[in-house]
C-alpha cells in the first residue's frame, strides 16, 4: 500500500510541474509568431546578396562603411541619450510629488502628468509644431516682446525633436520614477531627518540612492522609445536631421531597398539590448549592494 | 470540450466577420486622400457604381511610394484591387511581376489610349491622366510673369521658393529638367544636381508630398515653385492669385496610371472599373474635374481647357521625355547623392 502510493506521487508531482507551463504557452506562441518570426525573417533578408538564394554580409558592410548611415546612427544615440536625460531629469520631482504628497492637488498634477499619453503622438507632435516653427507662438512672442530680431531655428534641426521627444516620453519616466519611489519605506526619509539631516541631504543621501532602479528604468525607457521613434524626428526635426527610424522609412518606402532598411534595424535593435542588457545589470549591482547594506 | 466550443465559436465569428466585410464591397480603389477623394467619388466611383451596380470601397490611406511598398510586402496581395500610381512604378512592379498585365482584352478601353503614351507605363499600368511639372507662381507677387525655371534662382525670390524632399517624386524630375536644359540627356543628372544645389539655400522649405507644398503658396509665404500642372489649376480655378506655365527649357510628364496588384481579389471588378475610368465618358469628366491631361485622343474637351493640359500626342512630344526604366534604377544612386549635396545646402 505504501510503496503503491509513493509510486502514484511521482507522476503527479511531474504532471504538477508541467502543468505549471500551461499558461505560458499562449504568450509564447504570441512572442515568437509576432516578435521571433519578424525578427528572424529580417535577419534573413539583412543577409540577402544581390544573386539570389546566396547570403552575405555586404549590406552590413554597405552600413558601416557609408558615412551618411554612421551620421544616422550617432545622430540617433546622442538624440536619445539627451531625451532620456531631460525626461529623466523632469520626471523626478513630479514623480516625487506624486509619491510623497497628500495634498488634494496630487489627483490634478497625476492628471496633467499623464494626460498628455490620452492624445496622440501625431497630435502631440504637431501642437509642438505650431509652437515652434518660425512663424510660431515662441518666435512671435519673442519678436513682439522685441527680444529677438530674427526668429530663433526652434525646429527643423536635434532641439525640435528632443522637445517634442521629451514631452511625448514624460509620462513614461513619471510612471517608472513613481513606482520606484513609492517602494522606498517613509520611515527611511523620516529617520534621517530625526537624526538632524536636512531635506536636502535626506533626498541627497536616503532617497536619490534608493531610487537609482527607477531612474535607470526611467532613462532606459526613454531612451529606447526615442531611438525607435519616427514621427516626432520626421516631422520637428526635418530633412537635415536624419535619425535611423527616418532612414528606415525611406530605404523601405522610398527606395524599396528592404535589406539595407533590415540592416539599419537590426543595428538599431543590437545596440538598443546592449544598453537594455548593461542597464538592468547596473541595476541589479546597485539593488544588491543596497541590500547588503 | 467547453474551451474547444469557445475556440470553434470565436473562428466562427471571425470568418463570419471577415466574410461580411469581404462581401460588402465588389471592389477596392486605393488613391490620395484629401480633396482628390471627393473628386473621384464624384467623378468616377458614384458614375461606375450607378452603371455597373458594383459597390466600391475607396482606401485613401498612403502615397503611390507607400503603396508600392506595400504592394511589394504583401507579394502582390495589398488588400485593394486596384492602385492609382504613376507609370515609374507601374514599369517596376512589372518587372518584379507584383502587378497584373492589363491588356486590351480585358479593358477594352485602353486600346482607345495613345499607344506611344501608353507604351512608356508599359504592360501593366493603364494611363489614366497625364500631367506635367509647371512653374506655378504667385501674380500679386512676381511680374513680369517668369518665363523660364532659371527664375526659381532670381535673387528677388531669395526664401520665396519651395521645393520638394527628394521623397517627393519630383524632386528626381527637377533634376531630369535642369539636366535636359543643359544640353543633356536627363537621366544624366550632373548639372541637375549643380542647380539644386545652387537653389538649395534660397528655398524657404523642402517638402515631403506636393498636398504639403500647397499651403506655402496659397498663404503667399512662397512666390514660386515647380509644381503638377493638374493641382495648379485647381489652385488657379479657385480663383487665387497664382498662374502656372510650361517654362521655355520645357519640362517632363507626370504619367498616371491605374495599376491591379498580381493576387488582387477582384480582378474581373477591377478590369471593369479601369475600363469605366479609361472610357470617353470617364476621361472627360476626370479630366475636367482633377484639371488634369488625358492620353485618349477622341475626347471632347473645351479648348482653353485643351491649352493648358496634355491631350494630344504632339503635347507629348514636346516635353522632355526621360527613360522611365533607367531611371528606376538610378533612383537610389540619386537620393543618396542628393543626401550628400543638396540636403547639406539647404537653408
Amino acid at each position: 500500500m505504501v510503496i503503491s502510493q509513493s509510486v502514484s506521487a511521482a507522476p503527479r508531482r511531474r504532471r504538477l510541474q508541467l502543468g505549471g507551463y500551461v499558461p505560458l504557452i499562449p504568450p509564447t506562441t504570441i512572442l515568437l509568431l509576432f516578435f521571433a518570426l519578424p525578427v528572424g525573417m529580417m535577419i534573413g533578408l539583412s543577409l540577402q546578396s544581390a544573386t539570389p538564394g546566396i547570403f552575405s554580409l555586404e549590406h552590413y558592410a554597405d552600413f558601416f562603411t557609408d558615412d551618411l548611415a554612421l551620421d544616422g546612427l550617432q545622430r540617433t544615440l546622442i538624440m536619445s541619450g539627451i531625451v532620456a536625460l531631460c525626461v529623466t531629469t523632469m520626471a523626478y520631482p513630479i514623480a516625487y510629488f506624486l509619491a510623497r504628497s497628500t495634498s488634494r492637488w496630487r489627483a490634478i498634477v497625476f492628471g496633467i502628468a499623464i494626460a498628455p499619453e490620452l492624445a496622440g503622438v501625431v497630435l502631440r507632435t504637431y501642437g509642438w509644431l505650431v509652437i515652434l516653427e518660425k512663424n510660431g507662438f515662441i518666435n512671435t512672442m519673442l519678436m513682439q516682446m522685441g527680444l529677438i530680431q530674427e526668429p530663433l531655428p526652434l525646429m527643423n534641426n536635434m532641439f525640435g525633436a528632443v522637445v517634442g521627444l521629451t514631452h511625448v516620453l514624460l509620462p513614461f519616466g513619471i510612471l517608472s520614477l513613481l513606482t520606484s519611489l513609492q517602494g522606498i519605506d517613509q520611515n527611511l526619509e523620516k529617520s534621517a531627518q530625526i537624526l538632524g539631516a536636512s531635506r536636502l541631504s535626506v533626498l541627497r543621501h536616503v532617497v536619490l540612492p534608493l531610487s537609482l532602479p527607477g531612474i535607470i528604468s526611467s532613462f532606459l525607457i526613454a531612451f529606447t522609445l526615442s531611438a525607435s521613434a519616427y514621427a516626432t524626428p520626421a516631422l520637428l526635426g526635418g530633412m537635415r536631421f536624419r535619425v535611423l527610424a527616418t532612414m528606415i522609412y525611406n530605404e523601405v518606402m522610398v527606395l524599396v531597398n528592404w535589406p539595407a532598411a533590415a540592416v539599419m534595424a537590426i543595428v538599431l535593435l543590437v545596440i538598443v539590448v546592449a544598453i537594455a542588457f548593461l542597464s538592468a545589470r547596473t541595476e541589479n549591482r546597485i539593488v544588491s549592494r543596497l541590500h547588503v547594506r | 470540450m467547453k474551451i474547444r466550443k469557445y475556440v470553434v465559436c470565436l473562428v466562427g465569428l471571425t470568418m463570419g466577420l471577415g466574410t461580411t466585410a469581404a462581401l460588402s464591397q465588389d471592389l477596392i480603389v486605393n488613391g490620395q486622400g484629401g480633396p482628390y477623394e471627393d473628386l473621384i467619388q464624384e467623378a468616377i466611383i458614384k458614375p461606375f457604381m450607378a452603371e455597373t451596380g458594383l459597390t466600391v470601397l475607396y482606401d485613401p490611406v498612403g502615397s503611390a511610394s507607400q503603396d508600392y511598398a506595400k504592394i511589394k510586402a504583401s507579394n502582390g496581395f495589398p488588400g485593394w484591387d486596384v492602385n492609382v500610381m504613376t507609370a515609374a512604378q507601374s514599369l517596376d512592379g512589372c518587372k518584379d511581376g507584383l502587378l497584373a498585365p492589363i491588356t486590351a482584352h480585358q479593358v477594352p478601353n485602353l486600346a482607345s489610349i495613345d499607344t506611344a503614351v501608353q507604351r512608356l507605363a508599359g504592360d501593366c499600368g493603364a494611363v489614366h491622366e497625364l500631367q506635367y511639372v509647371a512653374l506655378l507662381y504667385r501674380t500679386d507677387k512676381i511680374q513680369p510673369a517668369p518665363t523660364s525655371w532659371n527664375a526659381l534662382g532670381d535673387p528677388e525670390l531669395d526664401g520665396k521658393i519651395v521645393l520638394p524632399q527628394f521623397r517627393n517624386a519630383m524632386a528626381a524630375q527637377m533634376l531630369q529638367i535642369y539636366s535636359a536644359a543643359a544640353g543633356n540627356d536627363p537621366n544624366d543628372v550632373d548639372p541637375g544636381f549643380s542647380k539644386m544645389v545652387e537653389l538649395a539655400p534660397r528655398a524657404l522649405a523642402f517638402v515631403e508630398t506636393s498636398a504639403l507644398m500647397d499651403p506655402y503658396i496659397r498663404d503667399g509665404e512662397a512666390w514660386a515653385m515647380p509644381y503638377y500642372s493638374g493641382r495648379s489649376a485647381l489652385m488657379k480655378a479657385e480663383g487665387l492669385p497664382v498662374d502656372f506655365i510650361v517654362p521655355e527649357e520645357g519640362t517632363v510628364p507626370l504619367i498616371a496610371t491605374l495599376n491591379v496588384p498580381v493576387n488582387a481579389e477582384h480582378k474581373e471588378a477591377a478590369y471593369r472599373f479601369i475600363d469605366y475610368w479609361l472610357s470617353k465618358t470617364g476621361q472627360e469628366s476626370w479630366a475636367q474635374a482633377y484639371q488634369v491631361g488625358t492620353a485618349r485622343p477622341d475626347v471632347d474637351l473645351p479648348a482653353e481647357f485643351r491649352a493648358n493640359q496634355l491631350t494630344t500626342r504632339e503635347d507629348i512630344q514636346k516635353l522632355i521625355l526621360p527613360d522611365l526604366a533607367t531611371m528606376a534604377t538610378r533612383i537610389p544612386e540619386w537620393s543618396d547623392r542628393w543626401e550628400r549635396e543638396v540636403v547639406p545646402a539647404a537653408r
